[in-house]
């Protein structure tokens, strides 16, 4: 229990609070889970798989659901102030990003179905290598952004945002990666836009990634580091 | 109480020095190092604090932390009360409130206040507004005098309520109602600051909230300070706020500030509803 959660006179009030921060890992855990699952159905090349990936994002959109309405009850019951507001404030904010990153997890199931269900050439290893690269690099960001997020971590929350640009640059490189592959055997161009559509979802659950980092630095310090650069928010939060 | 006083004892000096901006330009009050003392005890220790022009200011703080004591001081409210002993400068528009020279009437009519419990005289409501004007000479004929109390009633919202029974007694109205017949008492002798001591703990929440919507619309004409136990009033009414603990003033700001992101733990912890 972190000290955001605990403390007050009320103490339903704790145990509410404390049902909502780990709601938020367990929606952490499941989008996790997603991620990863996706990832093995297209490297088992798998598309009954990838089916189940899909109709299990339901669970993540339920779960969406049941955090909305806990934390509107408790703010019709409790009226957050301070750093109870700035945690429901995190909460919501992050529990919509991690079921964005089912929904990106999904797109990749999609993929799987898409190369391996209805082709009969699909794409050779190397092209689907950089998928694999970046889905451990955002794998990462997201592990840490949510032990940020349980352990009121700033440093480890500030390594999310400095890691996402690294993203950005392996992105870059990708698709740059990807378009070399086009050039030399135009035969593959049949796959590339799938999985650019694949690189760019994990680009993107990177992104949620890094906003989940920010929405932390936020719940500790109170400064809202959006659309802010990464010199600003160091400067800011060292 | 038992859990404030083991809170202070483990307070050290540096944590109880005011945190956040004190000042503001060009004050209508300015308060520097105010102690209050009832007999021997400190009740309010070296407040220096500025009230805006235009501003509504809110004092929070648990029971006893001398929130409504610091408030009585700025209009010397607290003469009335055997014992206590107030040190320190209170300028209101540069004068020296506490200068003994100083008659402590018209000084009432420039810093009015309104209770937490309406209190309006057994008198009819034209006559409870009537009274201030009437006895500190601001009006000289009858159509004047109907002028202001037309003017006052106006001003705090009621006159369309009570114009056509202005000679039925106030203490007829509801709760609300001689709420607002307070304040447009106070109003009707030309005030530039009006204190308020919890004007809406003994009101029903409609009512509260005509009270709320007339001190956002009077912040126009005057300096508000208002001090409340409720902290959704405080964010809902004020500018700034300030939050008193055990006779200290402990922090001001910005109410937005004070209520997302307080620098100071004692505050965090009182309006988080850690302690008190």
């Amino acid at each position: 229990m972190n000290k955001i959660t605990e403390g007050h006179t009320v103490k339903r009030f704790d145990e509410e609070m404390l049902f909502l921060h780990r709601l938020v890992l367990q929606i952490g855990s499941l989008a996790q889970d997603q991620l990863r699952r996706a990832i093995q159905t297209l490297n088992d090349k798998d598309p009954t798989a990838a089916r189940g990936v899909i109709s299990r994002d339901q669970a993540l959109n339920d779960l969406d659901v049941q955090a909305d309405e806990a934390f509107i009850n408790l703010i019709i019951k409790r009226q957050p102030m301070a750093k109870d507001l700035r945690e429901i404030i995190t909460i919501s904010k992050a529990v919509s990003d991690l079921e964005r990153v089912g929904d990106e997890a999904r797109k990749i199931a999609q993929l799987t179905i898409q190369i391996y269900d209805t082709d009969n050439s699909p794409p050779n290893k190397q092209v689907l290598r950089d998928i694999n690269t970046m889905a451990a690099f955002v794998g990462d960001m997201l592990e840490i952004s949510l032990t940020a997020f349980d352990e009121l971590d700033a440093p480890k929350a500030l390594d999310v945002i400095r890691l996402d640009s690294e993203l950005e640059e392996e992105y870059r490189s990708a698709l740059r990666r990807l378009t070399t592959f086009v050039i030399e055997d135009a035969r593959t161009i049949g796959h590339m836009v799938d999985v650019v559509l694949g690189l760019r979802a994990l680009e993107r659950i990177g992104g949620h990634a890094k906003n989940i980092a920010g929405y932390v630095l936020f719940l500790i310090t109170g400064s809202d580091v959006r659309h802010k650069s990464l010199e600003r928010i160091e400067g800011q939060i060292i | 109480m038992q859990t404030l006083i083991k809170q202070q004892s483990t307070i050290g000096a540096a944590d109880r020095r005011t945190v956040g901006r004190v000042t503001v330009e060009n004050p209508r009050i300015r308060c520097r190092n105010v102690h209050v003392y009832y007999g021997e005890k400190r009740a309010i220790n070296g407040v220096t604090l500025d009230i805006g022009r235009n501003e509504v200011i809110a004092m929070i703080g648990p029971s006893g932390c001398g929130k409504s004591t610091f408030l009585r001081c700025l209009n010397r409210m607290n003469d009335a009360i055997d014992g206590c002993r107030v040190t320190g400068d209170i300028l209101l528009d540069g004068q020296d409130i506490y200068d003994k020279r100083l008659d402590v009437v018209p000084l009432r009519a420039q810093v009015g206040i309104v209770f937490q419990k309406p209190n309006p005289f057994p008198k009819s409501i034209y006559e409870n507004v009537a009274y201030g004007p009437r006895i500190h000479g601001l009006t000289s004929t009858r159509s004047e005098l109907d002028e202001v109390v037309e003017l006052s009633l106006q001003k705090a919202g009621l006159w369309d309520e009570v114009k056509d029974r202005l000679n039925q007694p106030g203490t007829g109205l509801s709760g609300g109602q001689q709420q607002r017949l307070c304040i447009a008492r106070t109003i009707a002798v030309g005030p530039e600051v009006i204190l308020m001591d919890e004007p809406c703990s003994a009101l029903d929440p409609i009512a509260t909230a005509r009270v709320e919507a007339l001190i956002d619309e009077l912040r126009e004409h005057y300096s508000i300070v208002i001090v409340t136990h409720s902290m959704q009033q405080a964010a809902r009414l004020s500018q700034r706020t300030a939050y008193f603990h055990l006779g200290d003033l402990i922090e001001v700001g910005m109410t937005n500030q004070i209520f997302t992101n307080p620098r100071h733990r004692l505050t965090e912890d009182y309006i988080t509803g850690r302690f008190g």
